[in-house]
């Protein structure tokens, strides 16, 4: 097997790092040795969770924020299960962010990986939960007024055992790394992987 | 010991020593305090539904009570005292009902031992209370017994649908606590390892409702419970199961709303709620037990619809159903059919669980014939489910009789005491509220004078029974002050 790539022509923009999550994501699967057949991959809504339509695993592309609460329940049901999850920071850090804390307290044994451009892309460009304050986005031209989320502090801070890292795109090979010991990691791991929006990304720069 | 436990003591006893009973139960939303009633209808007949007047009243504290020639004081405080206890003025109190009541004194006292274990004052208490009444009461009995068959288990409707659940291979539930659903999480969760089911209390009820999907994509049998507030967090999902056709039962326990509302009061304020929930077009069902007995079969018909046809199925209950005991078959033994779901799970083969418009593999489209194509798919479960399903309503009474009375849900009890003995009145009980069958309409539309009844304000059966049957009533009877029907209020209500 050389990639786990559907039919599906990935629609992302030319030079998205959504490419790099893409890829990593793949290869971390295959050199880890996990079987097809006990990995379900649960998508949030966004740009990143479209990976849903480009990828040849039993998938399920759930609702926005919620895609945590829907993989907690796929492993309660079904401990066997590689599960992770693929999202971005306004559905798991915003729309969802209690759902993560919960699952971290669980320490439940699921994998997240949070493609991070401080943005809401997908809806072309607003602040988003990890937007740093004072950034001039379409929906705050006065700036941000909230700290962003800090995702690596808050979890530890809800639960000292689950496993947190942060990445960069900026370094494809670090990224494939962390998510292949993200997924030997047993128990919650959350892996925050920065990127910026080759569309939009510019108003925070 | 709080009214409610000793209340269903009392059942107990009555029920061994052959009668039927129904009870009702107020109380306010405070964990101590406020006015707690219990009251209990017992008769050698099989009672529907508590009465509103009562008989013989044993009030607790001060002011409940009202002066004439019958008015007797229990020096309840003393007797405590001599105890140990206030707690011990209920148990005294059955004691003395059951020397008025004239029950078997032995068998009573058994059943207080047994339902008290280990503290040997509740049969203490029992013989004072049964002692005083001798000197100071008179008796008051009810029709003896002739037939003092197996009167099966006695439980609440939370406890029933929960059995009900079980018995119809549910092995996830998921819930936040709501009153008046919670009595589901206890009992399962209490039960869970005898049951073998994954129960679990998340954050919120968006992650009951989200959980509970993922645990059905995972090839689980999943419920929750709620009441109107919590469910209205996870219409979300259940527009998720609609469309990606994972089926979850939504058990829904009503309170009076808008809002917070009154928790511990009743009301059929949701059915419209309920069947018009989640955004977007698709299929649903809408299920109502009308008595203790459905809802133990609510529990594994809707666990059976919901992965039979892998869609959301909400079962509609109310606080009346869902707090208030009666007698039930066993529900271990009951004959019990259990479905599981088709679908493709995790291990059985690729596929994406879309919650976008998506294509039989369920990769994500925006193709207009395709859309078309899934829209009418979702939707024509609707057209199989009323084909094949013959859950749909219950009938009473003749049909040739002059006036037929509709409702849904906990108003059975009220509507067949009322009824009882009446045969100018039939009554047709709808258990299957969405989708309607057709021939709900052939039976309503062959009486000439049909009368509507429901526990709320705005009628919605009756404008769900227009719109889709264009069915009129000639007369409404409604009620939404919180509390139930009672039996004679109902039938003054009726002539």
């Amino acid at each position: 097997m050389t990639d786990l790539k559907s039919k599906i022509v990935p629609t992302w923009c030319p030079g998205c790092q959504d490419f790099v999550i893409y890829a990593s994501l793949q290869q971390a699967i295959i050199n880890q040795k996990i079987d097809i057949k006990d990995l379900v991959i649960v998508y949030d809504i966004g740009c990143i969770g479209n990976m849903a339509d480009f990828l040849k695993v039993f998938g399920v592309h759930s609702l926005h924020g919620r895609s945590v609460p829907t993989a907690v329940g796929i492993k309660l049901a079904h401990p066997e299960l590689k599960v992770v999850v693929v999202g971005g920071d306004g559905g798991v850090y915003g729309e969802g962010l209690s759902h993560l804390i919960a699952a971290a307290r669980l320490n439940i044994d699921i994998t997240v990986l949070v493609a991070n451009n401080q943005l809401y892309s997908l809806t072309t460009g607003q602040t988003s939960p990890t937007t740093p304050k004072g950034a001039k986005t379409k929906s705050t031209p006065k700036g941000v007024e909230s700290v962003p989320v800090e995702p690596e502090g808050l979890i530890r801070a809800v639960n000292p055992e689950a496993w947190v890292k942060h990445v960069s795109c900026q370094k494809p090979p670090e990224v494939t790394e962390a998510i292949e010991a993200a997924l030997k990691h047993h128990g919650f791991d959350l892996l925050d992987i920065d990127q910026l929006c080759v569309s939009f990304g510019k108003q925070l720069l | 010991m709080g009214i409610k436990s000793a209340g269903l003591l009392l059942a107990k006893i009555v029920t061994e020593a052959g009668y039927y009973f129904a009870d009702y139960s107020e109380y306010p939303s405070l964990i101590r305090g406020g006015h707690n009633t219990y009251q209990i209808t017992v008769s050698p007949k099989e009672v529907f539904m508590a009465d509103k007047k009562a008989n013989l009243l044993i009030a607790l504290s001060p002011g409940h009570e009202e002066d004439g020639k019958n008015l007797l004081k229990i020096p309840l405080s003393t007797m405590t005292m001599q105890l140990g206890g206030q707690i011990y003025a209920n148990t005294i109190s059955i004691g003395a009902i059951c020397w008025i009541l004239d029950l078997n004194r032995e068998n009573a006292k058994n059943i207080v031992t047994g339902y008290y274990g280990d503290d040997p004052k509740n049969p203490e208490a029992f013989e004072i209370g049964w002692g005083w009444a001798g000197t100071n009461a008179k008796k008051n009995e009810i029709d003896k017994v002739k037939d003092n068959g197996d009167k099966g288990s006695i439980m609440d409707g939370n406890e029933a649908f929960g059995w009900g659940l079980f018995r119809g291979g549910c092995n996830f539930f998921a819930a936040y606590p709501m009153t008046p659903a919670t009595g589901v999480l206890h009992f399962l969760a209490k039960n869970q390892d005898k049951f073998g089911i994954k129960v679990v209390q998340p954050e919120d009820e968006i992650a009951v409702a989200n959980e509970a999907t993922g645990a059905s994509i995972a090839g689980a049998s999943a419920a929750v419970a709620t009441s109107g507030g919590g469910f209205a967090l996870m219409n979300e999902a259940v527009s998720f199961g609609g469309m990606i056709g994972a089926g979850v039962v939504y058990f829904v326990g009503q309170r009076p709303g808008p809002a917070t509302g009154m928790p511990t009061w009743t009301v059929q304020g949701d059915l419209l709620y309920s069947v018009f929930s989640g955004h977007g077009e698709f299929a649903k069902i809408v299920l109502a037990p009308g008595d203790t007995q459905e809802c133990w079969e609510c529990g594994w018909e809707s666990i059976n619809l919901a992965n039979k046809y892998d869609i959301p199925v909400i079962v509609l209950a109310d606080k009346i159903l869902c707090e208030s005991s009666k007698n039930i078959i066993d529900p271990e033994k009951g004959k019990v059919e259990v479905i599981k779901s088709k679908k493709i799970i995790p291990g059985s083969g690729i596929y994406l669980y879309n919650s976008y418009e998506h294509d039989e593999e369920g990769f994500s489209t925006e193709d207009a014939g395709i859309a078309k194509k899934g829209t009418e798919e979702r939707l024509n479960k609707m057209k199989n489910i009323l084909k094949i399903e013959k859950y749909i309503f219950n009938f009473y009474g003749s049909k040739t009789a002059r006036n037929l009375i509709v409702s849904w849900g906990s108003t059975k009890g009220a509507i067949l005491e009322a009824i009882r003995g009446n045969s100018d009145m039939a009554y047709l009980q709808i258990k299957m509220l969405w989708p309607l069958n057709k021939e709900i309409e052939k039976v309503i539309k062959s009486f000439k004078t049909k009368i509507l009844v429901e526990n709320n304000a705005t009628a919605q059966l009756g404008k769900l029974l227009r719109s889709e049957m264009g069915i009129e009533f000639n007369k409404t009877v409604l009620k939404y002050d919180g509390r139930p029907f009672f039996p004679n209020e109902l039938k003054e209500e009726l002539i």
